[in-house]
């Protein structure tokens, strides 16, 4: 047991002591990962201002299914938005593994529905390929590609940039 | 460059920005002041301002590197130092290049000095070109009437070049600016944004805290209750039992009597926590508050070179005074302020101010003026005064445009005084165009604006004169408050109602409940008023099944709210009324910027977020709610048979969007990728409506709709083409090939195309 213990440890200072690999790529980003409906997704760091436990939600009546509800982030109401509902994926239910990525830029805040977090990833930009995305049936206006590991990256600006998934809604 | 060297340039650009933004709108301001020819000592000292301002401004930009916005200081400032030695003067030309500069200045500073087009550029040679000249020309060549004491020293080259004693001039005034300036602090507004969000948390703990003490008193009440029910409590024991009973009734009664001891000090300790508690959270949030007040500077600086812009477009000639700038308000409030001041002076500008030869023909002087007041009013409420001396509003026209619109009948017309009339401007959909678009005859500016008002719980009236002007009063709270709201229950919902709009609360039979012509109603206050169910109001069940929840509640009581809003009454079916209890109203985000029937969203002290309801929503959607049930009724038609829509989209997102709004609206929907799929499935199938996006590959949504009328099966399908080309042409061209809607996505407005397709289906 304990000879294992060691061999693991050595093992992964071997890992960490090893030089880091030649940077090719021009750039990497930092990359949140996050399972929705059984698939794998990335979201650049640069547009999640922080991910927030979903411990409970208030429904909204009269709102598109989109918006799963409001949540109270230390005083501040959010929106959050389930992404499944959008890209018409399976529903699962929410679990207690539920989280909200907060995603923010000077002009937009919302949440976004995670069924888990994995971790931060470092992405190379130029690793991600633009290619195909309709096999997994998803709006292809939010995805930026697919990262080595099957991670679909989803493009942060062009989500909260998009004017369309704004409610105004007037009564008439 | 590294990632730390990259946030760094990225915090200070952002510094710059704030700075620079600063700067500009002290130029502009001062070039508005200038323009109205102040005396020749304050337009020295403007000139003198300015010329720091511009100086400064070029300084900051050279040291982020911004080099097209310092390009353009640059000649900005040497202009300034010619104004300064009166080797050129004042003309209206060298306005329009000074404000067309600082134009420029502004983009440039939100595109972080990034020129993007060679035209952009060429924009910019131009007006650094048109500085220099301006600089250069000799006071002869421009129009040197406005000061005639001007003495005509020669020009020389030099002076067009800020000389080193002239920089250095410059800095020793900035210097003996200092010490004053030490004590104050620059952080950006968005750093105070948190501190007031926590301060408004420590009032919920307040509130909560207060809910709190109020139980614990009942718990000592009761307590004291026992105490003297026991005390009272006595049975008949035989003689041998008789020891043991007093024994445990004694010593039952010494246990309440310790606790009612130590409940007492625990109540008494805690009010005095609560007292200081209290204390602290109001002087912190009023601190806070006080921190966020702006003053109304801050708002309106942007508006006198946006009524210069219009005015100069529709060719009309308007002064624009602005008073009151000092006065501070509520950031929050100011920025929601905005866009209903600025809708106002736009229709001001639009239908007030008329052309100069139209004024002149009315005896008024052919520019017009516009005046924008603010005036405190008491110490925490603000008057703002929209004036101007146009045509005035033409009350016939209210009157007719509201009948035709079915706003109210043309009986009820004839029975409205002039004040009732005047106040219709204020209901939406006031329609004379025969096709409906999103920008005209929709009627809903002017009800917007009242709305905006009444949530910042203030009042917009209007006051008008036929050919002598208009004047809109708005009375508005400088901070935002606290109010009472009622928390209500409906299936598994709570929702706070504001009581300002609560008439009574009520349990009543349910039998009370009265149908006429198919509208439930119910007598208040010995009138017949409406009565609908909160729950279908909101969407919240099928209409369909509340009727047999109707009769296995029958028997019971049930919960009544009366809401008003405005002249309108009608009461509101709900599950529990639970409390009446302060709120603080927040807004719901900015994905949110407006969800019929709801305000916004406040917090309990338990932590749940409940949103506040919007009443004049509320009492428009009952009506439509009615309605809805009762069509289907009377025209014979089952509700389940729901209108089948075709969607033609090419992006996949919209599409989707699309779908899922009209499905949740309960349509059948059905899509189409482009013109040629949409016109082969429209073949195919039978459809109902058709909404097409006009920008599709193959078979635009132009196209479409000219296919579809010249087709013999189509011909009569109604078409909405939703787009996003805003152009008058694009329209009129949507008009000609025949659609029967054009709705410009400008943001998804999902009321209006649902509201469109209702009425053509």
């Amino acid at each position: 047991m304990k000879k294992e213990i060691i061999a693991v440890l050595k093992n992964r200072a071997r890992e960490m002591a090893r030089e880091p690999e030649e940077q090719t790529s021009s750039a990497t980003g930092d990359f949140l990962i996050f399972a929705l409906a059984g698939e794998i997704y990335g979201i650049d760091v640069a547009f999640i201002r922080e991910v927030y436990p979903l411990r409970d939600f208030t429904q909204l009546p009269g709102v598109p299914s989109f918006i799963l509800g409001i949540i109270n982030v230390r005083g501040q109401i959010l929106p959050v938005v389930d992404l499944k509902k959008f890209f018409n994926l399976p529903e699962k239910g929410l679990g207690e593994l539920n989280k909200v990525i907060i995603l923010h830029n000077p002009a937009m805040e919302f949440g976004i529905l995670a069924d888990n977090i994995t971790g931060m990833q470092p992405v190379p930009f130029d690793a991600i390929r633009t290619s195909p995305v309709s096999v997994t049936g998803i709006g292809s206006d939010y995805l930026k590609g697919i990262a080595p590991g099957n991670v679909i990256i989803l493009d942060g600006e062009k989500i909260l940039n998009d004017k369309k998934i704004i409610i105004h809604e007037e009564v008439t | 460059m590294n990632k730390m060297d990259e946030d760094f340039l990225k915090r200070i650009r952002e510094t710059f920005r704030i700075e620079a933004e600063e700067h500009l709108r002290i130029l502009s301001a001062g070039l508005t002041e200038l323009e109205k020819k102040p005396p020749e000592k304050r337009a020295a000292e403007l000139i003198e301002n300015m010329y720091r301002e511009v100086h400064s401004l070029k300084g900051a930009a050279r040291s982020v590197d911004q080099k097209e916005i310092e390009s353009v200081c640059h000649p900005f400032e040497s202009l300034f130092a010619a104004l300064k030695r009166k080797d050129i003067v004042l003309s209206p030309r060298l306005f329009d290049i000074l404000l067309k500069a600082i134009d420029i200045l502004t983009r440039l500073l939100s595109t972080d000095g990034i020129v993007k087009t060679p035209a952009e550029r060429q924009i910019h040679k131009d007006i650094i070109n048109q500085l220099k000249k301006a600089a250069e020309e000799s006071p002869s060549d421009t129009h040197g009437k406005e000061y005639p004491d001007f003495s005509g020293e020669p020009q020389t080259e030099e002076k067009v070049i800020v000389s080193e004693t002239e920089k250095n001039k410059v800095s020793g005034v900035a210097e003996s600016y200092e010490p004053a300036m030490a004590k104050v602090v620059r952080i950006p507004v968005s750093r105070l944004d948190p501190l007031l969000l926590q301060s408004e948390e420590l009032l919920q703990t307040k509130i909560s805290f207060d809910q709190r003490l109020n139980e614990l008193k009942d718990v000592n009440v009761r307590v004291t209750g026992f105490k003297a029910q026991l005390s009272k409590y006595s049975i008949d024991v035989p003689e041998t039992a008789k020891m043991i009973h007093d024994e445990y009734h004694e010593f039952a009664g010494n246990c309440l009597s310790e606790m009612e001891n130590r409940l007492n000090e625990l109540q008494h300790s805690i009010e005095k926590d609560q007292y200081t508690f209290n204390r602290l959270t109001n002087d912190h949030l009023g601190e806070v508050k006080q921190i966020l007040m702006l003053p109304v500077s801050s708002l309106v600086e942007s508006f006198p070179s946006m009524v210069r812009d219009i005015s100069h477009e529709h060719n009309k000639e308007v002064k624009f005074n602005i008073t009151g700038m000092e006065l501070e308000v509520d950031k929050r409030i100011l920025e929601d302020l905005k866009d209903p001041l600025l809708h106002l002076i736009r229709n001001s500008l639009d239908h007030g101010i008329g052309k100069p030869h139209e004024r002149t023909e009315q005896n008024k002087p052919p520019s017009g003026t516009i005046n924008l007041e603010f005036k405190a009013r008491g110490s925490d409420m603000i008057e703002i005064v929209l004036s101007d001396d146009g045509k005035g509003i033409d009350t016939e026209n209210v009157l007719k445009a509201a009948v035709r619109s079915g706003v109210i009948s043309a009986e009820a017309a004839e029975n409205l005084n002039r004040d009732e009339i005047i106040s219709l401007i204020f209901k939406s959909g006031v329609s004379t165009s025969s096709v409906i678009t999103d920008i005209s005859g929709r009627g809903l500016g002017l009800s917007i604006v009242s709305e905006k008002v009444e949530k910042l719980n203030g009042k917009v009236s209007v006051r008008t004169e036929k050919s002598k002007g208009t004047s809109f009063h708005i009375l508005l709270p400088v901070t935002l408050a606290t109010f009472r709201g009622i928390l209500v229950k409906t299936g598994e919902y709570m929702f706070i109602l504001p009581s300002v709009n609560v008439v009574r609360v009520l349990r009543t039979e349910s039998g009370e409940i009265k149908t006429v012509e198919n509208h439930d109603t119910i007598s208040f206050d010995k009138k017949v008023i409406p009565m609908a169910d909160l729950g279908n109001v909101l969407g919240l069940q099928e209409p369909g099944n509340k009727t047999t929840e109707l009769s296995s509640k029958s028997s019971d009581q049930i919960c009544i709210v009366v809401l008003t809003s405005g002249d309108d009454v009608v009461a509101f079916r709900v599950d529990d009324v639970l409390d009446e209890r302060q709120v603080l109203v927040k807004n719901l985000g900015k994905l949110l910027t407006r969800v019929k029937n709801i305000s916004g969203a406040t917090v309990l002290g338990s932590g749940n977020v409940v949103p506040v309801l919007y009443v004049p929503d509320l009492i428009k959607s009952s009506i439509s709610a009615q309605e809805k049930v009762s069509r289907p009724v009377a025209a014979g038609i089952t509700p389940e048979k729901s209108a089948k829509i075709l969607v033609a989209e090419d992006s996949v997102t919209a599409r989707a969007l699309l779908k899922n709004i009209l499905e949740t609206a309960g349509y059948q929907v059905s899509t189409a990728i482009d013109g040629t799929d949409a016109f082969t499935k429209a073949r195919m199938e039978g459809f109902d409506l058709i909404v097409s996006d006009v920008d599709m590959p193959r078979m635009n949504g132009f196209e479409l709709t000219a296919k579809i009328r010249n087709d013999r099966k189509l011909s009569e399908i109604p078409v909405v083409l939703v787009t996003a080309l805003e152009s008058r042409e694009d329209r009129e061209l949507g008009i000609e090939v025949g659609a029967d809607a054009y709705i410009v996505k400008r943001s998804f407005d999902q009321t209006n195309l649902l509201e469109i397709i209702r009425r053509l289906i």
